[in-house]
Protein backbone atom coordinates (compact mmCIF):
# COMPACT_ATOMS: atom_id res chain seq x y z
CA UNK A 1 0.00 0.00 0.00
CA UNK A 2 2.74 2.17 0.90
CA UNK A 3 4.53 1.60 -2.21
CA UNK A 4 1.04 2.05 -4.05
CA UNK A 5 0.98 5.12 -2.85
CA UNK A 6 4.98 6.42 -3.35
CA UNK A 7 4.23 5.08 -7.41
CA UNK A 8 1.44 7.76 -7.85
CA UNK A 9 3.59 10.33 -6.08
CA UNK A 10 5.70 9.99 -8.59
CA UNK A 11 3.46 9.93 -11.06
CA UNK A 12 2.11 13.29 -10.52
CA UNK A 13 5.72 14.27 -10.44
CA UNK A 14 6.24 12.68 -13.51
CA UNK A 15 3.03 14.34 -15.03
CA UNK A 16 4.01 17.78 -13.73
CA UNK A 17 7.06 17.80 -15.31
CA UNK A 18 5.76 16.37 -18.97
CA UNK A 19 3.94 19.11 -19.01
CA UNK A 20 6.21 22.28 -18.97
CA UNK A 21 7.39 21.63 -22.18
CA UNK A 22 4.19 21.96 -24.05
CA UNK A 23 5.38 22.68 -27.32
CA UNK A 24 7.67 19.83 -27.43
CA UNK A 25 4.75 17.97 -26.09
CA UNK A 26 2.35 18.24 -28.70
CA UNK A 27 4.78 17.98 -31.42
CA UNK A 28 5.74 14.91 -30.00
CA UNK A 29 2.65 13.54 -29.73
CA UNK A 30 2.10 14.43 -33.43
CA UNK A 31 5.16 12.58 -34.27
CA UNK A 32 4.19 9.65 -32.66
CA UNK A 33 0.41 9.43 -34.21
CA UNK A 34 2.05 10.20 -37.92
CA UNK A 35 4.42 7.45 -37.45
CA UNK A 36 1.77 4.86 -36.19
CA UNK A 37 -0.05 6.56 -39.19
CA UNK A 38 2.35 5.79 -42.09
CA UNK A 39 3.37 2.21 -40.75
CA UNK A 40 -0.69 1.72 -41.17
CA UNK A 41 -0.92 3.03 -44.42
CA UNK A 42 2.64 1.25 -45.32
CA UNK A 43 0.52 -2.15 -44.50
CA UNK A 44 -2.49 -0.87 -46.94
CA UNK A 45 0.08 0.12 -49.31
CA UNK A 46 1.43 -3.69 -49.41
CA UNK A 47 -1.83 -5.23 -49.69
CA UNK A 48 -2.97 -3.11 -52.47
CA UNK A 49 -1.12 -5.13 -54.22
CA UNK A 50 -0.52 -8.47 -53.08
CA UNK A 51 -2.99 -10.40 -50.87
CA UNK A 52 -1.15 -11.92 -48.34
CA UNK A 53 2.55 -11.69 -47.11
CA UNK A 54 4.11 -15.56 -45.90
CA UNK A 55 0.29 -16.72 -45.34
CA UNK A 56 -0.69 -13.97 -43.59
CA UNK A 57 -4.06 -11.94 -44.48
CA UNK A 58 -4.49 -7.87 -44.44
CA UNK A 59 -6.09 -8.14 -40.87
CA UNK A 60 -3.93 -9.99 -39.40
CA UNK A 61 -1.12 -8.09 -40.22
CA UNK A 62 -2.47 -5.07 -38.92
CA UNK A 63 -3.04 -7.11 -35.78
CA UNK A 64 0.63 -8.01 -35.30
CA UNK A 65 1.35 -4.46 -36.35
CA UNK A 66 -1.30 -3.42 -33.47
CA UNK A 67 0.07 -5.81 -30.97
CA UNK A 68 3.53 -4.56 -31.55
CA UNK A 69 2.01 -0.94 -30.17
CA UNK A 70 -0.01 -2.05 -27.38
CA UNK A 71 3.16 -3.71 -26.02
CA UNK A 72 5.73 -1.03 -27.15
CA UNK A 73 3.66 1.68 -25.85
CA UNK A 74 2.89 0.13 -22.22
CA UNK A 75 6.70 -0.41 -21.86
CA UNK A 76 7.23 2.99 -22.81
CA UNK A 77 4.58 4.24 -20.37
CA UNK A 78 5.84 2.04 -17.54
CA UNK A 79 9.75 2.44 -17.63
CA UNK A 80 10.55 5.91 -19.10
CA UNK A 81 12.45 6.32 -16.06
CA UNK A 82 15.47 3.82 -17.24
CA UNK A 83 16.26 5.97 -19.97
CA UNK A 84 17.03 8.94 -17.74
CA UNK A 85 19.29 5.95 -15.36
CA UNK A 86 22.86 7.45 -16.81
CA UNK A 87 23.06 10.50 -14.87
CA UNK A 88 21.90 8.66 -11.66
CA UNK A 89 24.73 6.71 -12.00
CA UNK A 90 27.54 9.18 -13.26
CA UNK A 91 26.27 11.90 -10.89
CA UNK A 92 26.15 9.77 -7.56
CA UNK A 93 22.57 10.55 -7.24
CA UNK A 94 21.76 7.15 -7.01
CA UNK A 95 23.38 6.47 -3.53
CA UNK A 96 20.31 9.08 -2.19
CA UNK A 97 17.86 6.30 -4.03
CA UNK A 98 19.67 3.60 -2.37
CA UNK A 99 19.43 4.86 1.05
CA UNK A 100 15.57 5.61 1.12
CA UNK A 101 13.20 2.94 2.68
CA UNK A 102 11.70 1.74 -0.17
CA UNK A 103 12.55 -0.44 -3.23
CA UNK A 104 15.25 1.32 -5.65
CA UNK A 105 13.12 -0.30 -8.65
CA UNK A 106 9.69 2.07 -7.64
CA UNK A 107 11.73 5.25 -8.16
CA UNK A 108 14.72 3.58 -11.28
CA UNK A 109 12.49 1.50 -13.02
CA UNK A 110 9.14 2.87 -12.38
CA UNK A 111 9.12 6.04 -10.85
CA UNK A 112 8.62 8.43 -13.98
CA UNK A 113 5.18 6.95 -15.68
CA UNK A 114 5.35 8.64 -19.15
CA UNK A 115 1.84 10.44 -19.64
CA UNK A 116 2.37 11.12 -23.31
CA UNK A 117 2.25 7.12 -24.20
CA UNK A 118 -1.04 6.52 -21.97
CA UNK A 119 -2.76 10.04 -24.70
CA UNK A 120 -1.76 7.60 -27.35
CA UNK A 121 -2.47 3.55 -25.77
CA UNK A 122 -5.98 4.09 -25.39
CA UNK A 123 -6.58 4.83 -29.48
CA UNK A 124 -4.29 1.51 -29.93
CA UNK A 125 -6.09 -0.38 -27.70
CA UNK A 126 -9.26 0.42 -29.35
CA UNK A 127 -8.68 0.10 -32.76
CA UNK A 128 -6.82 -3.18 -32.00
CA UNK A 129 -9.45 -5.08 -30.45
CA UNK A 130 -11.86 -3.51 -32.99
CA UNK A 131 -9.63 -5.42 -35.40
CA UNK A 132 -9.52 -8.51 -33.43
CA UNK A 133 -13.49 -8.34 -33.44
CA UNK A 134 -13.45 -8.08 -37.00
CA UNK A 135 -11.71 -10.60 -37.58
CA UNK A 136 -13.20 -14.26 -38.36
CA UNK A 137 -12.68 -17.33 -36.52
CA UNK A 138 -11.31 -15.76 -33.28
CA UNK A 139 -11.80 -18.06 -30.94
CA UNK A 140 -12.38 -17.13 -27.20
CA UNK A 141 -9.94 -19.33 -25.91
CA UNK A 142 -7.68 -17.99 -28.60
CA UNK A 143 -8.52 -14.58 -26.91
CA UNK A 144 -7.71 -15.45 -23.73
CA UNK A 145 -4.48 -16.96 -24.48
CA UNK A 146 -3.38 -14.07 -26.56
CA UNK A 147 -4.03 -11.42 -23.29
CA UNK A 148 -2.39 -13.77 -21.51
CA UNK A 149 0.91 -13.67 -23.26
CA UNK A 150 -0.08 -10.00 -23.64
CA UNK A 151 1.01 -9.85 -19.88
CA UNK A 152 3.78 -12.59 -20.84
CA UNK A 153 5.25 -10.07 -22.93
CA UNK A 154 4.96 -7.37 -20.36
CA UNK A 155 6.99 -9.75 -17.82
CA UNK A 156 9.66 -9.78 -20.92
CA UNK A 157 9.56 -6.17 -21.05
CA UNK A 158 10.45 -5.72 -17.63
CA UNK A 159 13.05 -8.05 -17.21
CA UNK A 160 15.16 -6.51 -19.93
CA UNK A 161 14.52 -3.17 -18.83
CA UNK A 162 15.94 -4.06 -15.26
CA UNK A 163 18.66 -5.66 -17.48
CA UNK A 164 19.30 -2.56 -18.53
CA UNK A 165 19.37 -1.42 -15.37
CA UNK A 166 22.12 -3.69 -14.34
CA UNK A 167 24.18 -2.58 -17.32
CA UNK A 168 23.91 1.01 -16.46
CA UNK A 169 25.52 0.49 -13.09
CA UNK A 170 28.18 -1.80 -14.42
CA UNK A 171 29.36 -0.29 -17.55
CA UNK A 172 27.33 3.83 -17.04
CA UNK A 173 26.03 2.76 -20.88
CA UNK A 174 22.02 2.96 -20.64
CA UNK A 175 21.12 5.18 -23.81
CA UNK A 176 23.08 3.07 -26.53
CA UNK A 177 22.10 -0.09 -24.89
CA UNK A 178 17.79 1.22 -24.78
CA UNK A 179 18.01 2.77 -28.58
CA UNK A 180 19.04 -0.83 -29.81
CA UNK A 181 16.46 -2.32 -27.44
CA UNK A 182 13.93 -0.28 -28.82
CA UNK A 183 15.10 -1.06 -32.42
CA UNK A 184 15.15 -4.69 -32.18
CA UNK A 185 11.95 -4.47 -30.63
CA UNK A 186 10.88 -2.57 -33.97
CA UNK A 187 11.51 -6.33 -35.84
CA UNK A 188 8.52 -7.58 -34.16
CA UNK A 189 6.35 -5.05 -36.32
CA UNK A 190 5.75 -7.88 -38.63
CA UNK A 191 5.54 -11.07 -37.80
CA UNK A 192 9.05 -13.44 -37.67
CA UNK A 193 8.14 -15.69 -40.54
CA UNK A 194 9.10 -12.68 -42.92
CA UNK A 195 12.26 -12.52 -41.61
CA UNK A 196 15.34 -15.03 -43.06
CA UNK A 197 17.02 -17.92 -41.17
CA UNK A 198 19.46 -17.02 -39.54
CA UNK A 199 17.62 -13.47 -38.17
CA UNK A 200 14.04 -15.64 -37.21
CA UNK A 201 15.41 -17.88 -34.94
CA UNK A 202 18.12 -15.43 -33.56
CA UNK A 203 14.97 -12.91 -32.90
CA UNK A 204 12.56 -15.70 -31.88
CA UNK A 205 14.45 -17.50 -29.25
CA UNK A 206 17.98 -16.37 -28.36
CA UNK A 207 16.53 -12.51 -28.51
CA UNK A 208 12.91 -12.98 -27.81
CA UNK A 209 11.10 -10.65 -29.69
CA UNK A 210 9.33 -12.83 -31.37
CA UNK A 211 8.16 -14.31 -27.77
CA UNK A 212 7.49 -10.98 -26.91
CA UNK A 213 5.91 -9.30 -30.09
CA UNK A 214 4.77 -12.05 -32.06
CA UNK A 215 3.55 -15.23 -30.46
CA UNK A 216 0.23 -13.51 -28.61
CA UNK A 217 -1.16 -12.64 -31.85
CA UNK A 218 0.11 -15.84 -33.24
CA UNK A 219 -2.02 -17.70 -30.46
CA UNK A 220 -5.16 -15.42 -31.40
CA UNK A 221 -5.16 -17.03 -34.92
CA UNK A 222 -4.28 -20.84 -33.44
CA UNK A 223 -1.34 -20.60 -35.26
CA UNK A 224 1.02 -21.39 -32.00
CA UNK A 225 2.02 -24.45 -31.21
CA UNK A 226 0.56 -25.04 -28.02
CA UNK A 227 3.69 -26.70 -26.29
CA UNK A 228 5.06 -22.78 -26.82
CA UNK A 229 2.43 -21.23 -24.45
CA UNK A 230 3.65 -22.88 -21.24
CA UNK A 231 7.49 -22.92 -22.51
CA UNK A 232 6.70 -18.43 -23.45
CA UNK A 233 5.76 -18.27 -19.49
CA UNK A 234 8.70 -20.29 -18.20
CA UNK A 235 11.21 -18.40 -20.16
CA UNK A 236 9.55 -14.86 -19.13
CA UNK A 237 9.30 -15.95 -15.31
CA UNK A 238 13.09 -17.13 -16.31
CA UNK A 239 14.16 -13.94 -17.41
CA UNK A 240 12.92 -11.74 -14.81
CA UNK A 241 14.64 -14.13 -12.73
CA UNK A 242 17.86 -13.92 -13.95
CA UNK A 243 17.44 -9.69 -14.38
CA UNK A 244 16.83 -9.26 -10.50
CA UNK A 245 19.84 -11.78 -9.83
CA UNK A 246 21.96 -9.40 -12.43
CA UNK A 247 20.58 -6.80 -10.43
CA UNK A 248 21.59 -7.59 -7.46
CA UNK A 249 25.43 -8.24 -8.32
CA UNK A 250 25.33 -5.11 -10.32
CA UNK A 251 24.38 -3.27 -6.73
CA UNK A 252 27.25 -4.84 -4.65
CA UNK A 253 29.53 -3.56 -7.90
CA UNK A 254 28.03 -0.14 -7.70
CA UNK A 255 30.98 2.48 -6.70
CA UNK A 256 29.17 5.73 -5.74
CA UNK A 257 30.51 9.14 -7.58
CA UNK A 258 29.52 11.23 -4.96
CA UNK A 259 31.60 14.87 -3.88
CA UNK B 1 41.25 24.87 -47.08
CA UNK B 2 43.91 23.32 -44.67
CA UNK B 3 41.49 24.76 -41.88
CA UNK B 4 38.26 22.41 -42.90
CA UNK B 5 40.67 19.38 -44.14
CA UNK B 6 42.10 19.95 -40.01
CA UNK B 7 38.28 20.24 -39.07
CA UNK B 8 37.47 16.56 -41.01
CA UNK B 9 40.88 14.69 -39.51
CA UNK B 10 39.72 15.73 -36.13
CA UNK B 11 36.24 15.13 -36.52
CA UNK B 12 37.40 11.88 -38.21
CA UNK B 13 39.46 10.96 -34.88
CA UNK B 14 36.43 11.77 -32.73
CA UNK B 15 34.71 8.81 -33.40
CA UNK B 16 37.24 6.70 -32.66
CA UNK B 17 37.46 8.26 -29.47
CA UNK B 18 33.95 6.99 -28.86
CA UNK B 19 34.27 3.74 -30.77
CA UNK B 20 31.50 2.32 -28.87
CA UNK B 21 29.21 4.69 -29.36
CA UNK B 22 29.94 4.58 -33.34
CA UNK B 23 29.28 0.76 -33.89
CA UNK B 24 26.13 0.05 -31.55
CA UNK B 25 24.83 3.20 -33.47
CA UNK B 26 25.71 0.75 -36.95
CA UNK B 27 24.36 -1.78 -35.44
CA UNK B 28 20.43 0.08 -35.32
CA UNK B 29 20.78 0.91 -38.29
CA UNK B 30 21.20 -2.04 -39.82
CA UNK B 31 18.33 -3.59 -37.60
CA UNK B 32 16.29 -0.70 -38.97
CA UNK B 33 17.32 -1.84 -42.75
CA UNK B 34 16.56 -6.15 -42.40
CA UNK B 35 13.11 -4.97 -40.72
CA UNK B 36 11.91 -3.01 -44.16
CA UNK B 37 14.15 -4.91 -46.06
CA UNK B 38 12.63 -8.35 -45.20
CA UNK B 39 9.06 -7.10 -45.23
CA UNK B 40 9.26 -6.27 -48.96
CA UNK B 41 11.81 -9.96 -49.47
CA UNK B 42 8.66 -11.31 -47.75
CA UNK B 43 5.95 -9.45 -50.19
CA UNK B 44 8.02 -10.97 -53.26
CA UNK B 45 7.63 -14.42 -52.19
CA UNK B 46 3.73 -14.13 -53.52
CA UNK B 47 4.72 -12.13 -56.45
CA UNK B 48 6.64 -11.00 -59.10
CA UNK B 49 6.19 -7.67 -59.31
CA UNK B 50 5.58 -4.40 -56.95
CA UNK B 51 3.57 -2.20 -59.03
CA UNK B 52 5.88 -1.57 -62.32
CA UNK B 53 8.78 -2.96 -60.36
CA UNK B 54 10.62 -6.36 -60.56
CA UNK B 55 12.00 -7.88 -57.44
CA UNK B 56 15.03 -7.19 -58.34
CA UNK B 57 14.59 -3.43 -58.68
CA UNK B 58 12.73 -2.96 -55.46
CA UNK B 59 15.06 -4.78 -53.41
CA UNK B 60 17.93 -2.47 -55.19
CA UNK B 61 15.76 0.64 -54.29
CA UNK B 62 15.53 -0.56 -50.99
CA UNK B 63 19.05 -1.49 -50.38
CA UNK B 64 20.50 2.03 -52.37
CA UNK B 65 18.21 3.81 -50.59
CA UNK B 66 19.47 3.04 -47.24
CA UNK B 67 23.16 3.69 -48.90
CA UNK B 68 22.33 6.91 -50.50
CA UNK B 69 20.55 7.89 -47.13
CA UNK B 70 23.26 7.47 -45.12
CA UNK B 71 25.29 9.52 -47.12
CA UNK B 72 21.96 12.82 -47.68
CA UNK B 73 21.34 12.18 -43.70
CA UNK B 74 24.61 12.00 -42.31
CA UNK B 75 24.81 15.22 -39.99
CA UNK B 76 26.41 16.55 -36.62
CA UNK B 77 24.19 19.73 -36.86
CA UNK B 78 22.41 17.99 -33.97
CA UNK B 79 25.05 19.58 -31.55
CA UNK B 80 24.02 22.93 -32.62
CA UNK B 81 20.54 23.24 -31.14
CA UNK B 82 22.41 22.59 -27.64
CA UNK B 83 25.13 24.50 -28.40
CA UNK B 84 22.93 27.45 -29.06
CA UNK B 85 20.78 26.66 -25.82
CA UNK B 86 23.61 26.51 -23.54
CA UNK B 87 25.95 29.26 -25.38
CA UNK B 88 28.78 27.08 -27.04
CA UNK B 89 28.17 28.40 -30.19
CA UNK B 90 30.08 31.39 -29.41
CA UNK B 91 33.10 29.34 -29.37
CA UNK B 92 32.72 28.90 -33.32
CA UNK B 93 31.04 32.18 -33.91
CA UNK B 94 34.76 34.14 -32.28
CA UNK B 95 36.84 31.79 -34.45
CA UNK B 96 37.81 32.86 -37.66
CA UNK B 97 35.84 30.04 -39.46
CA UNK B 98 33.27 30.07 -41.75
CA UNK B 99 29.92 28.39 -38.95
CA UNK B 100 28.69 27.18 -42.39
CA UNK B 101 31.45 25.60 -44.02
CA UNK B 102 32.79 24.40 -40.96
CA UNK B 103 29.54 22.69 -39.85
CA UNK B 104 29.18 21.37 -43.39
CA UNK B 105 32.63 20.00 -42.87
CA UNK B 106 31.89 18.05 -39.80
CA UNK B 107 29.13 16.98 -41.88
CA UNK B 108 31.15 15.64 -44.99
CA UNK B 109 32.74 13.85 -42.53
CA UNK B 110 29.90 12.31 -40.89
CA UNK B 111 28.56 11.21 -44.36
CA UNK B 112 31.68 10.02 -45.33
CA UNK B 113 31.94 7.54 -42.33
CA UNK B 114 28.67 6.40 -42.40
CA UNK B 115 28.48 5.59 -46.02
CA UNK B 116 32.18 3.34 -45.64
CA UNK B 117 30.13 1.11 -42.94
CA UNK B 118 26.69 1.14 -44.69
CA UNK B 119 28.61 -0.22 -47.90
CA UNK B 120 30.25 -3.13 -46.08
CA UNK B 121 27.10 -3.82 -44.27
CA UNK B 122 25.02 -3.68 -47.35
CA UNK B 123 27.55 -6.18 -49.12
CA UNK B 124 27.10 -8.53 -46.68
CA UNK B 125 23.47 -8.42 -46.67
CA UNK B 126 23.40 -9.41 -50.25
CA UNK B 127 25.91 -11.50 -49.62
CA UNK B 128 24.28 -13.80 -46.81
CA UNK B 129 20.78 -13.42 -48.52
CA UNK B 130 21.83 -13.72 -51.87
CA UNK B 131 19.60 -10.56 -52.56
CA UNK B 132 19.39 -9.71 -56.04
CA UNK B 133 20.41 -6.66 -57.09
CA UNK B 134 21.23 -4.28 -60.39
CA UNK B 135 24.04 -2.63 -61.30
CA UNK B 136 24.33 0.89 -60.79
CA UNK B 137 23.26 3.49 -63.66
CA UNK B 138 23.63 6.74 -65.04
CA UNK B 139 25.93 7.74 -62.78
CA UNK B 140 26.49 11.79 -63.32
CA UNK B 141 23.10 12.40 -63.34
CA UNK B 142 23.00 10.40 -60.13
CA UNK B 143 25.98 12.17 -59.02
CA UNK B 144 23.90 15.88 -59.32
CA UNK B 145 20.97 14.98 -57.70
CA UNK B 146 23.13 13.60 -54.57
CA UNK B 147 24.51 16.98 -54.71
CA UNK B 148 21.51 18.27 -54.23
CA UNK B 149 20.22 16.17 -51.89
CA UNK B 150 22.75 16.66 -49.33
CA UNK B 151 22.63 20.33 -49.56
CA UNK B 152 18.85 20.01 -49.34
CA UNK B 153 19.50 18.07 -46.01
CA UNK B 154 21.85 20.44 -44.76
CA UNK B 155 20.13 23.33 -44.63
CA UNK B 156 16.84 21.87 -43.40
CA UNK B 157 18.94 20.21 -40.68
CA UNK B 158 20.94 23.53 -39.83
CA UNK B 159 16.86 25.46 -39.97
CA UNK B 160 15.88 22.63 -37.48
CA UNK B 161 18.30 23.47 -35.19
CA UNK B 162 18.40 27.24 -35.67
CA UNK B 163 14.74 26.74 -33.94
CA UNK B 164 16.72 26.84 -30.78
CA UNK B 165 17.64 30.24 -31.04
CA UNK B 166 13.95 30.54 -29.91
CA UNK B 167 13.49 27.99 -27.77
CA UNK B 168 14.77 25.25 -25.98
CA UNK B 169 12.22 22.69 -26.53
CA UNK B 170 13.62 21.48 -30.25
CA UNK B 171 13.48 17.95 -29.64
CA UNK B 172 9.68 18.22 -30.24
CA UNK B 173 10.09 19.74 -33.56
CA UNK B 174 13.11 17.57 -34.97
CA UNK B 175 11.10 14.35 -33.84
CA UNK B 176 7.99 14.97 -35.85
CA UNK B 177 10.08 16.67 -38.87
CA UNK B 178 12.57 13.19 -39.04
CA UNK B 179 9.20 11.36 -38.65
CA UNK B 180 7.51 12.71 -41.88
CA UNK B 181 11.05 12.53 -43.59
CA UNK B 182 11.37 8.69 -43.12
CA UNK B 183 8.27 8.09 -44.57
CA UNK B 184 8.18 11.14 -47.22
CA UNK B 185 11.68 10.65 -48.27
CA UNK B 186 11.51 7.25 -49.57
CA UNK B 187 13.07 5.23 -47.05
CA UNK B 188 10.44 2.08 -46.89
CA UNK B 189 9.32 2.11 -50.75
CA UNK B 190 9.79 3.86 -54.16
CA UNK B 191 7.78 6.94 -53.62
CA UNK B 192 5.89 6.39 -57.53
CA UNK B 193 4.26 3.40 -56.04
CA UNK B 194 2.12 5.47 -54.03
CA UNK B 195 -1.22 7.11 -56.20
CA UNK B 196 -0.50 9.26 -58.99
CA UNK B 197 -1.76 12.10 -56.72
CA UNK B 198 -0.23 11.74 -54.04
CA UNK B 199 2.97 11.07 -55.86
CA UNK B 200 2.62 14.28 -57.98
CA UNK B 201 2.04 16.20 -55.04
CA UNK B 202 5.15 14.90 -53.12
CA UNK B 203 7.31 16.00 -55.91
CA UNK B 204 6.22 19.85 -54.96
CA UNK B 205 7.88 18.97 -51.61
CA UNK B 206 11.59 19.30 -50.93
CA UNK B 207 11.29 15.02 -49.50
CA UNK B 208 11.76 13.32 -52.73
CA UNK B 209 14.82 15.48 -53.76
CA UNK B 210 17.12 13.86 -50.63
CA UNK B 211 17.39 10.39 -51.71
CA UNK B 212 14.29 9.33 -53.63
CA UNK B 213 15.51 10.61 -56.60
CA UNK B 214 19.14 9.74 -56.62
CA UNK B 215 18.50 6.35 -55.69
CA UNK B 216 15.51 5.79 -58.49
CA UNK B 217 18.12 7.45 -61.28
CA UNK B 218 20.67 5.13 -59.82
CA UNK B 219 18.67 2.07 -60.50
CA UNK B 220 17.82 3.20 -64.17
CA UNK B 221 13.78 3.67 -62.93
CA UNK B 222 13.93 6.94 -65.49
CA UNK B 223 14.41 6.34 -69.07
CA UNK B 224 14.47 9.76 -70.00
CA UNK B 225 15.86 13.11 -68.17
CA UNK B 226 13.88 13.79 -65.64
CA UNK B 227 13.47 18.02 -66.37
CA UNK B 228 11.08 18.61 -63.94
CA UNK B 229 12.27 16.77 -60.96
CA UNK B 230 16.11 17.83 -61.65
CA UNK B 231 14.59 21.62 -61.72
CA UNK B 232 12.65 21.24 -58.33
CA UNK B 233 16.05 20.04 -56.54
CA UNK B 234 18.53 23.13 -57.65
CA UNK B 235 14.55 25.22 -56.49
CA UNK B 236 14.53 23.49 -53.06
CA UNK B 237 18.36 23.97 -52.57
CA UNK B 238 18.12 27.50 -53.55
CA UNK B 239 14.98 27.92 -51.03
CA UNK B 240 16.06 26.00 -48.46
CA UNK B 241 19.88 28.11 -48.69
CA UNK B 242 17.63 31.10 -48.42
CA UNK B 243 15.80 30.41 -45.52
CA UNK B 244 18.48 29.09 -43.30
CA UNK B 245 20.30 32.76 -44.14
CA UNK B 246 17.39 34.56 -43.23
CA UNK B 247 16.87 32.70 -39.80
CA UNK B 248 19.86 32.59 -38.81
CA UNK B 249 20.36 35.82 -39.72
CA UNK B 250 17.40 36.89 -37.42
CA UNK B 251 18.84 34.50 -34.66
CA UNK B 252 21.99 35.53 -33.97
CA UNK B 253 20.52 38.86 -33.82
CA UNK B 254 18.32 37.91 -30.96
CA UNK B 255 20.65 35.60 -29.42
CA UNK B 256 21.68 35.68 -25.83
CA UNK B 257 24.28 32.98 -24.14
CA UNK B 258 24.93 32.14 -20.51
CA UNK B 259 28.17 33.44 -19.21
CA UNK B 260 31.07 31.78 -17.79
Amino acid sequence: MRSLKLFLLFSQFALKSTFQARFGVVLFIAGKIVRFLFLFALIFIVFGKVTSIKGYLLNQIIIFYLTFNVIDTISQILFREVYRFRSLVTNGHLDQILLKPYHPFLRVLVGGIDFLDVIVLFPYLGITFWYIFQTPLITTGGLFVYVALLFNALIIVTSLHIFALAIGILTTEVDHTMMIYRDLTTMGRFPMDIYKEPVRSIFTFIIPIGVMMTFPTKALFGLLSPIFIPLSFVLSCSLLILSILVWNRALKQYQSWGS
Amino acid sequence: MDTYLQVFTITIKEYFVYRLNFILWRLRKVINLMVIFFLWYAVFDHTKEFGTYQKADFLSYILYANLISNFVLGTRTTDIASDINDGKIINILLKPVSFFRYYFTRDLTDKCVNLFFALFEIVLIVYIFKSPIVPPQSILLFVLLLINGTLIAYFISLLLSFVAFWTTETWGPQFLFYTLLFFLSGSFFPLDVLPPAIYKALLLTPFPYLYYLPTSVLIGRTVSLPLFEIAMSFVWVIASWIVVKYVWNKGTKSFSFWGK
